[in-house]
């Protein structure tokens, strides 16, 4: 008889016990098992906004300094044509593949002809657009046949009444600062997905912002595409030096340091399921403490018996300790098949809401997040092994005749 | 030769406030392929002196010398390991593990040696067929009536080729038919296996035929014969 065969029989032996706590372990693993696929899910969502919705690529490169004074000396901060030259000759040695994008922000009044409102417009070049945007939906898209066209969000557009082809007026301080204007006709409206930026977005191509703030083939910051977002540190670890060899201080930023929100709905998410796992857990370890210490000692003569017969302590802890695990690896087992089910379930009802700060709602799916199934599978596995250890240790560290003696 | 050798054994226990002196001062030595019955009325010791013997259990004074070794210079699994290769046990309520068959449960014994699953099966249903019980193989404990339930004890004990088997009260819970029955298989195995059996009864009537009787009454040894 198998340690293993015989924990399997011990826990048919109490069905109605190793039934309820199984199903403890199920249902917790499950619980945990969904909401990390659903964040996965949320986070796979807000990495493809950050980087080709909002257009943040993997990397941002930027004069040191930039971020605090451009705006004050925004002169001092621009790239020049040799140094971007320079720049994307340093990141296709690379990684030649890579997208070296230059951008330029402009924030200013935009006009219908009759009411103003403040804008915040994005610079960049329509190919670099294009492929910026990747494989999301192609609205808000500048076009390289129309110098003059630009995107607007959906919400700024309602606000000034204006509609694909309608033209406006755009007005700028230039780098110097003075005052410039340009007209633009909208060609197409998008949704920036952020409620805060709704009422005030705007994509404009690179030429146009670089005329309207007198700043030719000049841009404040680049923004780079690798050919696998898991590139993202690595690359930024490569960089770095060789910048810093051809003697230009940058400032490099990845796209994560880049997206507040990503960062603020991640950190929120880990914490809640920091508070699942623990709850969870927590449920977990009481249910098996309590089938393994009630097993030990209900089982103690039984302990008696075969350490009489010449069973070693820690073939006793065995005994347990593979009961546990067994119960443990049947829980996960069975909380993965609910998973799968409850998962499969909740991405066919096509389910939708509005995240905060959204501006349109958007379909509730749950993926599978492998990492942290294994991860809870795993802090279960140790927790159970911990739950069986202790009872049936104090059980075979008993004096074998107590035992024997044990009603 | 000499298997045991108990020289001026004490063990107290502590029952709330009250002090129980089980054993006080007892000698008794058992050579190899003796049949010995410890007898005497409930409370006498027989069970703590066999334990003592079944090295379950440790003396307050007192040496127990198995095989000429000093029990208290044995490690704890130094003694699990003597006891899985040297001593059987038959217990009163037959001490058998409920989820294991007939048959499993005489292979524990061989499996906790490590003897691998076909070894330890063809030995144990050997055994099983010597205490009669080769059609019942496969049944459960609680499908097994008293009688049937001891002699798997017995056989379970006798499955490691032991030098020593210890039977504590093993009739107490069988009717006079069984005890009788189970008394003669132990007997009847001393005589074929030359292993060493060591009994304890309160029962007079199953000491008839058991060619050495310790009696004890209150703690020692007050009759022993031959």
């Amino acid at each position: 008889m198998k340690t293993l065969q015989l924990g399997i029989r011990n826990l048919r032996r109490n069905a109605r016990r190793s039934l309820t706590t199984l199903l403890s372990i199920a249902f917790g693993f499950a619980a945990v098992a969904l909401f990390s696929g659903y964040t996965r899910e949320v986070y796979r969502g807000l990495t493809l906004q950050a980087v080709h919705g909002e257009l943040i690529g993997h990397l941002n490169l930027a004069r040191r300094g930039m971020k605090q004074e451009g705006r004050l000396h925004p002169e001092r901060y621009l790239l020049r044509p040799p140094e971007i030259a320079q720049i994307s000759r340093i990141v296709h040695e690379q990684y030649p593949q890579a997208l070296v994008a230059p951008r330029l922000g402009l924030s200013g009044l935009v006009s219908n002809g009759h009411v103003s409102t403040i804008f915040l417009a994005d610079g960049v070049a329509p190919a670099d657009m294009k492929a910026l945007r990747g494989p999301r939906d192609r609205s808000g898209t500048l076009s390289a046949d129309a110098p003059q066209g630009i995107a607007m969000a959906r919400g700024l557009a309602a606000l000034l009444g204006m509609e694909d082809g309608d033209d406006v007026s755009l007005l700028v301080s230039t780098v110097h600062g003075q005052a410039n204007a340009a007209d633009a006709t909208v060609i197409d409206r998008y949704s920036t997905g952020n409620a805060g930026l709704e009422d005030k977005a705007l994509f404009v191509p690179l030429a146009l912002a670089q005329s309207l703030y007198d700043a030719p083939d000049q841009a404040d910051r680049l923004t780079i595409l690798l050919p696998d977002i898991a590139l993202t540190d690595a690359a930024r670890a490569r960089l770095a030096p060789a910048f810093a060899a051809a003697g230009l201080d940058l400032e490099i930023s990845t796209w994560q340091e880049l997206s507040a929100f990503y960062r603020q709905v991640k950190g929120m998410f880990d914490m809640i399921f920091a508070f699942i796992l623990a709850i969870v857990l927590t449920i977990v370890v009481m249910s098996v403490t309590n089938a393994m210490s009630m097993a030990v000692v209900e089982r103690t003569r039984e302990i008696g018996t075969l350490r009489a017969m010449g069973l070693r302590r820690a073939g006793v802890v065995r005994l347990f300790v593979t009961e546990a695990l067994l119960l443990v690896g049947l829980g996960c087992a069975a909380g993965l098949a609910l998973t799968l089910l409850a998962r499969a379930g909740v991405n066919a009802a096509g389910l939708s809401y509005t995240p905060p700060n959204g501006t349109g709602s958007v379909l509730l799916l749950v993926g599978l997040d492998g990492g942290r199934m294994a991860f809870t599978a795993g802090v279960l596995g140790l927790l159970g092994l911990a739950a069986a250890v202790f009872p049936a240790r104090r059980a075979a560290r008993r004096p074998v005749t107590e035992s024997l003696a044990h009603v | 030769m000499t298997l045991f050798e108990l020289s001026n054994i004490h063990r107290n226990f502590a029952l709330g406030e009250t002090r129980v002196h089980a054993l006080r001062g007892v000698d008794l030595t058992i050579s190899r392929g003796e049949s010995v019955a410890i007898w005497g009325p409930s409370g006498s010791g027989k069970s703590t002196l066999l334990n003592l013997l079944g090295l379950i259990d440790a003396p307050d004074e007192g040496t127990v010398r198995f095989e000429g070794r000093d029990a208290r210079t044995l490690s704890d699994d130094a003694l699990t390991d003597c006891r899985n290769r040297k001593i059987g046990f038959v217990f009163q309520g037959f001490n058998l593990v409920p989820v294991l068959t007939a048959l499993e449960n005489v292979m524990l014994p061989l499996q906790i040696q490590g003897l691998e699953g076909g070894a330890a099966r063809r030995r144990a249903g050997e055994w099983l067929a010597r205490v009669g019980l080769e059609r019942f193989a496969g049944f459960r404990p609680d499908k097994l009536s008293g009688g049937q339930r001891q002699r798997v004890a017995i056989a379970r004990a006798l499955v490691t080729g032991p030098a020593l088997v210890i039977a504590d009260e093993p009739t107490a819970n069988l009717d006079s038919e069984n005890s009788r029955a189970v008394i003669d298989l132990l007997q009847h195995l001393n005589a074929e296996t030359g292993v060493t059996c060591v009994f304890s009864t309160h029962d007079p009537r199953l000491l008839e035929h058991v060619p050495r009787r310790v009696r004890l009454v209150d703690g020692r040894i007050e009759e022993a014969q031959p």
